[in-house]
């Protein structure tokens, strides 16, 4: 990482000898100290960033050392946003260093992504320099990049110019410089990406797992802490390497299972993990993806990955929305395929669409120490939290907002949830039996229920549950009941808005079939996990992580036949059923040696 | 019509106790057929003067040990349906004694649970045959309008601890101790009764009285619902009216729009006809609303500012500070989309530029700077 970071910046002050200036990605420093990397925005505010997530107490300053190749006066911008904008002093506080020298101007106070002026400072030729990011609240004060320049023009904050600004600093190629081709290139590590991952490593398959976090699992993981619901249906040996526990979610257990997972997905010898590596990009010529690019998270590393097949188990239906795959997003009216309950009506499926989904929950806990414990005071988040108390956070901790897109306007979710944690514990934390109170952990992922949903040959809906219909390629199972969430502020406006409830329907077995795991336009594009072809009601049910799990596997092992064969997924529904299936059955049993 | 009560069955076949006898109208205890006063615990407004006549349906609720109970319905004086009852006894049993409860039920014309009363001289018990005090019938009722509560879905066994590591306490009906997470919504030390009561409230009774409702309905009852001041009837009616009957009746519509919960708000932007759109004089009761709706009702009418006329667009304009990021962008957006903004408008955009409190000032600023 070292090496990269000042490498990178003799490239820049190399090309770019004239306006002598450099860009360091905060993302990239030597030592992040107690600040994570948060790669979740990416595709909105333009590059994973650097953030002080210390849930209320100061993180450890992060370094980098960066060596400037020519002297001179360098005016400093950060890229930041006070991501709490108001009357109160910004949250996320932090200050710059460059070797002994702390700038004056204190940072992280500009409302919404763009860049702060943190000052002036003297630079000698081939001098080495160190810079560091003090954190001063330990609320998630967040540095995305930091331009040192001799100009005196700010650098550009609008999302596109950003984009080819950057590109134009960097230098960076429009083609990544490296290539990788595969049998099948699965993106997104959550347990329906593991699963297809194991099927079809199983079948012979050399497999790349494209992740952008450093742990697998995905809602499951330690970072993020759900358990895993449903049955196993076809797949019980595969989904036992990665499922988890019924802890309660948000549980430290979490770990335990998170290992268990790690381990057995690296002992495939032939799927390739690349983790912490974030796909930005995918292309498709002739309704067929060539290939998808990624990128490293801290590096900045980029990589194609090509391959005759792949599967979007990204959960937002990244690969399938850059290569023009049909999607849906919201809830469609009850009209459409006929998914009315009357007995909850607008709550379970409205008279018309709209764009609303089910929200994303942030995990946390707190715990009770031996002595007591401070929490400072969060004005900042007190409009959101209003008079709620709470000293834990299980799923019904969920957001979702009319106004809201869970894909766009994600960091905004998560904040929103942040706000609403720190203040409700602020709150609870004014009861003196929670004086020893401290905040254990604070998911700083959010945990996503609903969001793209690719469009296959099926679009499964309530009607194949109630139905109960058999489909001839039934490859996943589920027995566990139908719930759709809503918040619960719908009903009665004093309730907080960060609060859901949900409607549980209790359902037969039912089924789920291939035709619902492969997109419909693009030939050669699976799809596993709450991406799924599936309407709003369809989702209710099977998007917890085992019934997921199922629709990995069962993609993994349908394109190993889709090698076998030379053929494309919807081939294997018309032409290979009857080997699909048998296939199915035959792995129930493992042959593959791991290591 | 006849709705038999699975559960009861299940549980008193599980427990192995004497049967009370099936297949036998019970005889109604009351024998009232004149109601003039409010249920004791009810969920709806009972206005003074208000006589109710009881007139037989077809729809019985059968419970295996005590027979078939009748559900009648209360009627106004012009014979128009206003709520639904039954006489209910059941049986309540512990450690193989068994009582009965006798309870008398409400549901509104809609098959949602209206109240309940209990039956002098034969009151609520708990599984010590301690009488129910005010806070447990109250406790009963509260659970009782939770139509999505933590009975719901679970047999009687799933709601107490497992007998090896249960202690034979704050039960009334099955040996295990009450569920830590069902404790909260139960009256303590009366489970069974708790779960017999909601189950008999929330079961297919319901959709057999509103399909009876349904088989009554009138055009006058749809708009004497709307003028009603329940959520259930007032949503019932706005699903119902077409286009016309909206316009006929948008002033009332807009009255609901103001005083209603967010979902009712957002069915109804949702559902006003497009020659709402088209009118200012329709749609302007609705604007009036704005910056006292909800943040989601306030959404979906920005989706209709393009129609919206200049005076609503000044009018919002003095409300920025109410309006969410995405809420803002959009109404910006619309107003450099239409151009040449008002002198209250601009006047109003500057002002909110340099406010101190507001979050999203900077947004107003770069519009005015030309940023955005």
């Amino acid at each position: 990482m070292k090496l990269f970071a000042s490498l990178f910046c003799i490239l820049l002050v190399n090309l770019y000898a004239v306006s002598q200036d450099v860009l360091i990605e905060a993302e990239s420093f030597d030592d992040p100290g107690g600040w994570v990397v948060d790669p979740q925005f990416v595709d909105q505010m333009g590059s994973p960033y650097l953030m002080a997530h210390g849930m209320g107490e100061i993180v450890r300053n992060a370094r980098t050392k960066v060596e400037f190749h020519k002297k001179g006066k360098y005016n400093i911008w950060i890229r930041t946003m006070n991501w709490a904008p108001g009357s109160w002093e910004a949250p996320g506080r932090f200050k710059l260093k460059i070797d002994d020298s702390v700038l004056e101007k204190t940072l992280g106070t500009r409302p919404d992504w763009g860049w702060e002026y943190a000052g002036k400072t003297k630079i000698k030729k081939n001098k080495k320099v160190e810079i560091e990011l003090i954190d001063l609240t330990g609320f998630n004060g967040r540095c995305d990049a930091i331009y040192f320049t001799t100009s005196n023009k700010e650098p550009p904050s609008g999302p596109n110019n950003l984009t080819s600004w950057r590109k134009s600093v960097t230098g960076e190629p429009n083609t990544p410089e490296l290539t990788k081709t595969y049998d099948l290139v699965v993106v997104g590590g959550g347990i329906a990406g593991c699963a297809a991952s194991i099927a079809a490593a199983e079948q012979g398959l050399k497999v790349a797992l494209i992740h952008d976090r450093p742990v697998l699992g995905g809602n499951a993981s330690s970072e993020i802490r759900v358990h895993t619901l449903g049955i196993y249906g076809n797949f019980e040996r595969i989904l036992k390497m990665l499922d988890t526990e019924h802890y309660p979610n948000g549980s430290p257990e979490a770990q335990l299972d998170q290992n268990k997972r790690d381990k057995n997905v690296k002992s495939y010898d032939n799927i390739d993990l690349y983790l912490n590596w974030k796909a930005y990009d995918a292309i498709a010529e002739d309704y067929t993806v060539k290939f998808v690019d990624a990128r490293h998270t801290s590096t900045g590393e980029r990589m194609r990955f090509n391959a005759p097949y792949f599967v979007d188990s990204t959960g937002d239906g990244w690969i399938g929305f850059w290569v023009g795959a049909e999607f849906s997003y919201g809830r469609e009216s009850a009209d459409t395929y006929g998914e009315s309950w009357e007995e909850w009506g607008e709550l379970w499926s409205p008279k018309k669409p709209d764009n609303v989904v089910m929200g994303s929950s942030v995990l946390w806990r707190s715990r009770e120490m031996e002595t007591r414990q401070e929490f400072p005071k969060v004005p900042w988040a007190m409009a959101i939290a209003k008079n709620h108390e709470a000293v834990n956070g299980e799923w019904q901790w969920e957001f979702s907002r009319n106004d809201l897109n869970q894909i766009d306007d994600a960091e905004e979710i998560r904040d929103h949830m942040l706000k609403a944690i720190y203040g409700s514990f602020y709150n609870a934390k004014k009861n003196s039996e929670n004086e020893n109170r401290k905040l254990e952990w604070v998911s700083y992922l959010v945990g996503k229920r609903e969001s793209r949903r690719l469009v296959g040959d099926h679009i499964f809906t309530f009607n194949d549950v109630l139905e109960n219909r058999k489909f001839p390629d039934a490859v996943v199972i589920e027995e566990r009941e139908i719930d759709v969430h809503y918040q619960t502020v719908l009903q009665d406006e004093n309730n907080p808005d960060f609060i859901s409830e949900a409607i549980f329907y209790k359902t037969p077995q039912y089924y789920i079939p291939y035709r619902s795991l492969y997109s419909k336009n693009i030939d050669n594009l699976f799809m596993a996990g709450r991406n799924f072809s599936c309407s709003h009601v369809g989702l209710g049910g099977p998007r917890v992580m085992r019934t997921t799990g199922q629709m990995g596997a069962a993609v993994g092992l349908a394109a190993s036949l889709c090698k076998k064969y030379d053929v494309n997924p919807r081939e294997i529904y018309t032409s290979y059923l009857k080997d699909y299936l048998e296939l199915i059955e035959i792995q129930k049993i493992e042959k593959t040696q791991r290591n | 019509m006849r709705i038999t009560i699975g559960v009861i069955t299940l549980f008193i076949t599980t427990m192995g106790l004497a049967q009370f006898g099936t297949q036998k109208v019970v005889p109604n205890i009351l024998g009232d057929s004149i109601f003039n006063e409010s249920p004791e615990f009810f969920t709806m407004e009972w206005k003074k003067g208000t006589t109710l006549t009881k007139l037989e349906t077809d729809i019985y609720i059968d419970i295996d040990s005590t027979g078939l109970q009748s559900v009648n319905m209360l009627v106004d004086e012009k014979g128009l349906p206003v709520l639904y009852n039954s006489n209910i006894s059941a049986p309540v049993c512990a450690d193989g004694e068994c009582r009965l409860m006798e309870i008398r039920l409400y549901w509104n014309i809609l098959g949602r649970y209206a109240g309940f009363d209990w039956i002098k001289g034969l009151p609520l018990t708990k599984h010590d045959h301690d009488e129910f005090l005010e806070a447990d019938y109250l406790k009963l009722h509260q659970l009782l309008i939770d139509d999505n509560s933590i009975l719901k879905r679970r047999e009687i066994e799933d709601l107490v601890e497992t007998p090896k590591d249960s202690i034979m306490a704050d039960v009334d009906g099955i040996s295990g101790a009450t569920k830590e997470e069902v404790k909260e919504s139960v009256v303590s030390g009366a489970l069974y009764s708790c779960y017999i009561a909601w189950n008999l409230v929330h079961g297919e009774v319901k959709s057999e009285i509103m399909n009876h409702t349904l088989s009554l309905m009138s055009y006058e009852m749809v708009i004497g619902m709307l003028y009603s001041n329940n959520v259930d009837y007032q949503f019932f009616a706005l699903n119902t009216l077409n286009e016309y009957q909206y316009e006929d009746h948008y002033i009332r519509v807009a009255e609901i729009f103001k005083t209603g919960i967010p979902l009712v708000r957002t069915f109804i932007v949702k559902s006003l006809p497009r020659s709402f759109w088209k009118s200012d004089e329709l749609q302007k009761p609705f604007w009036e609303c704005f910056s006292i709706i909800d943040v989601n009702s306030r959404s979906l009418m920005l989706d209709h500012l393009e129609k919206a006329s200049e005076s609503v667009i000044e009018s919002i304009s003095a409300e920025l500070q109410i309006m969410t990021k995405n809420q803002l962008k959009k109404y910006l957006q619309d107003l450099k989309e239409r151009g040449n903004l008002s002198a209250v408008t601009m006047i109003n955009l500057e002002v909110f530029a340099i406010s101190e409190n507001a979050t999203f000032v900077y947004l107003v600023k770069e519009f005015l700077e030309g940023k955005n």
